[in-house]
């Protein structure tokens, strides 16, 4: 079996497991304790948040350790709003936990913007910056794209956004870059930017928001005051000790490579007339595929045994619809095609040949029955 | 001591074979207080429950024995006046409004009931100054029931049962269970008719998911709070779809799928000894719910009736019953089931038996029925 669905999640690696069980049975103390094995708890657990931000490249800001991305996207937003007239930016093709919370904050009568997408996938540059003024508060964009696997310019949103909306905050969803792409918060001048570690072969149920200057943010939970008041509760150290573990662990250069052979192989094999491969610009990591005339879930189950793969979104993989697509501009019954693969590193060639080959053959053998 | 009355409603009706229907029933309700610590014990009329120490989950469990009409959790005391008065001048009801309803099967206690009901009630008037007497819309009534077995029982309110006959007194049948809102209710409403039901599910793997086998047996399981244990029958029904869908004239696909699917169904019921088929159909809800498709769907059978109960209701009435008996929540879970596999755009609204045997003549049934069979999955499900 194949496991190509590594955008949904990921394998635990050793060093990250090994990390949690020393954090879960032998080093268990609470960080906010006042004795010795407590303090150094707290020492490990910055010494952490240090090390995340270092792999980040950022020189200044905190980090905020959440129960994941959707929690950390939660904060990001919900903690930026303020009183009074201002205007909210989203691009359109979000993942839903930035996407239901924006569609939320219209019904509370704040004043949303959804910016389209390209064809490509990308947010529409142009669109953004007539959206942009200085009642604008708050900008979300994501890095990669975890449908489409499309990358968001994210040097030109700044600029666009220092530009044009100078009283902004800019928030970026980086769950699908972080340990995938080689890049450097420096250069980008985001103020918010979430990260979730599953996606990097960390434990699940823990996440986290780097914040520029946390003075800008108001805090979501109330409590014991953990993470610089933002984010009240004993911290799950075991999963964040394992998170920044298996960040540290990461090669992020050697995989990148890696990734964009897989999956260079993998589309010269699946290539196929009736075969879509979905937007420009992707990240080698994640691939969205349509398939004409066949369910994307019917094929999804068909190749099970075999190959797992994805539909997009494991967190809207109940619905029907697809936001990210229907944003690009196709229709219901390409969505309904829709299958997304995601490679890991650790795939040889051979693995991502074959996978294609299968995933070509199911497609044949349910297209001939279906037609 | 406290005991619960339950009363036995249509069975009045029952002449000769009344005896046979009250042991199943008393057997039925032996089964549903499986665990719990009660007695129980057979009057005249009645069948009383004592002796228990968890009174809700008891009360819980007996409103739905089917067979049962109402139950009252009653004091019982001894048919004196002494007694009956005694605990009668302990009830306060404060300020309200009452009356006394006085029941008296056993006549040899001498006093009228009426007679008996005023006197009552002056004692409860005496105990509680503020309260006063309304006949005809009390917010208090206290029932007093003298009954054969010496004893007088005393209560306050009834709690509505499910009715209908007692499960497995009418004869066992075969759900089809789709995992929609209808075949749950339908298998319910056959249930109270007395009827112990075995279910058989179509799945079309992997057209329709694991969640929507899963789902048709949290279903079943949801069903169990009623008839304690299902015998669920999964076919896999992926070739016939197929066959059908390659060979067939595309607007008969449900047509024949239907006809086939009642084939399948009549040989688990004969094997299992079962004595009809149970759908949730509803006149005119879908194509393949006219009078005209329900004429070919039955044409496919040899022998057996379809017990429709569903088929004079509407879908607000089906949707009703769903919510009661809990089964709403579950059938509205959006996994697809087999039937809107391969749906055709246009099916046919009135078909003709010769059309659709024309139509069947194409594929080899018998081959594609000892198929489904062969794949046959059975799952025991019980309450949890």
């Amino acid at each position: 079996m194949i496991y190509l669905d590594n955008a949904a999640t990921t394998k635990m690696c050793e060093q990250a497991l090994k990390e949690y069980e020393y954090y879960a049975c032998s080093n268990f103390y609470n960080p906010s304790a006042i004795y010795q094995p407590a303090i150094d708890v707290s020492l490990a657990l910055n010494a952490a948040r240090g090390q995340i931000k270092k792999c980040l490249g950022a020189n200044k800001g905190d980090i905020i350790f959440t129960s994941g991305a959707t929690e950390a996207n939660n904060l990001a937003i919900r903690g930026s709003l303020r009183q009074g007239k201002w205007e909210y930016v989203f691009s359109a093709g979000e993942h839903a936990s930035v996407f239901n919370l924006a569609n939320a904050l219209k019904h509370e009568d704040k004043v949303v913007h959804f910016v389209k997408l390209s064809k490509s996938g990308e947010i529409d540059y142009d669109a953004l910056q007539s959206m942009l003024n200085d009642k604008t508060r708050l900008v979300s964009v994501m890095f990669v794209n975890n449908v489409t696997g499309v990358i968001n310019d994210i040097a030109r949103v700044s600029q666009i956004v220092r530009r044009h909306a100078p009283n902004a905050l800019l928030h970026v969803d980086g769950v699908q870059a972080v340990c995938k792409l080689p890049f450097n918060l420096q250069e980008f001048d985001v103020d918010l930017f979430s990260l979730s570690g599953h996606k990097f072969h960390a434990a699940k149920g823990v996440g986290a928001l780097y914040v520029k200057n946390n003075a800008a943010l108001k805090n979501l939970v109330y409590g014991g005051g953990q993470e610089f008041g933002l984010r009240s509760g004993t911290e799950n150290v075991p999963a964040i000790m394992s998170m920044a573990k298996a960040m540290q662990a990461q090669n992020i250069e050697q995989n990148y490579q890696i990734a964009s052979q897989l999956k260079q192989a993998f589309l010269q094999h699946i290539k196929d007339e009736r075969i879509t491969v979905v937007g420009q610009n992707t990240s080698p990591y994640i691939c969205m595929l349509l398939f004409d005339g066949v369910n994307g879930e019917t094929l999804t189950r068909a190749l099970e045994k075999s190959v797992i793969v994805g539909r997009g979104s494991a967190c809207s993989a109940k619905k029907a619809g697809n936001h990210v697509l229907e944003a690009m501009g196709f229709n219901v019954q390409q969505i309904k095609g829709a299958i997304r693969v995601s490679f890991d590193a650790s795939l040889s060639n051979a693995d991502v040949v074959s996978a294609a080959e299968t995933i070509k053959q199911t497609y044949y053998q349910l297209w001939e029955k279906l037609k | 001591m406290k005991s619960i009355l339950l009363r036995m409603g249509e069975l009045y009706l029952k002449g000769e074979n009344r005896g046979m229907f009250e042991s199943i029933l008393v057997f039925n309700i032996r089964k549903k207080l499986e665990g719990l610590k009660y007695k129980l014990q057979k009057t005249r009329g009645r069948i009383l429950v004592t002796d228990f120490d968890r009174e809700q989950e008891v009360v819980e469990r007996l409103s739905k024995v089917f067979g049962l009409v109402s139950l009252s959790v009653a004091e019982e005391v001894d048919v004196t006046v002494e007694a009956i008065g005694d605990y009668v001048s302990r009830i306060k009801i404060g300020d309200k409004t009452f009356k006394v309803d006085v029941n008296r099967a056993d006549k040899r206690f001498a006093i009228p009931s009426m007679q008996f009901a005023a006197d009552l009630g002056e004692i409860v008037l005496r105990c509680n100054p503020n309260a006063s007497v309304d006949l005809y819309q009390p917010q208090v009534t206290i029932f007093v029931d003298i009954r054969n077995n010496g004893k007088a029982y005393i209560f306050d309110k009834s709690i509505k049962c499910q009715g209908g006959l007692p499960l497995s007194s009418s004869g066992k049948a075969l759900l089809l269970l789709s995992g929609g809102i209808d075949s749950p209710v339908a298998g319910y409403m056959m249930s109270k008719r007395g009827l112990k039901l075995q279910a058989v599910h179509f799945y079309s793997y992997p057209y329709t998911s694991q969640q929507a086998k899963q789902k048709v047996i949290t279903l079943a399981e949801e069903l169990c709070e009623y008839v304690d244990d299902i015998k669920l029958h999964c076919i896999s029904f992926t070739k016939v779809q197929e066959e059908i869908h390659a060979k067939c004239a595309p607007e008969f696909m449900i047509t024949i799928m239907r006809r086939i699917m009642m084939r399948v169904a009549e040989i688990i019921a004969k094997r299992e000894g079962l004595g009809a088929i149970v759908t949730g159909e509803s006149l005119g809800q879908v194509a393949s719910q006219t009078m005209q498709s329900m004429t070919v769907t039955q044409d496919a059978l040899n022998l057996l009736p379809i017990f429709r109960p569903c088929i004079g209701m509407d879908k607000e009435e089906i949707v009703k019953i769903a919510k009661d008996i809990n089964t709403f929540e579950t059938s509205i879970l959006p996994y697809e089931d087999c039937c809107t596999v391969f749906l055709p755009k246009n099916p046919v609204i009135k078909p003709k038996v010769d059309k659709a045997r024309a139509e069947e003549e194409k594929l080899d049934v018998a081959a594609l029925v000892d198929e489904c069979m062969a794949g046959e999955e059975i799952i025991t499900i019980k309450k949890q």
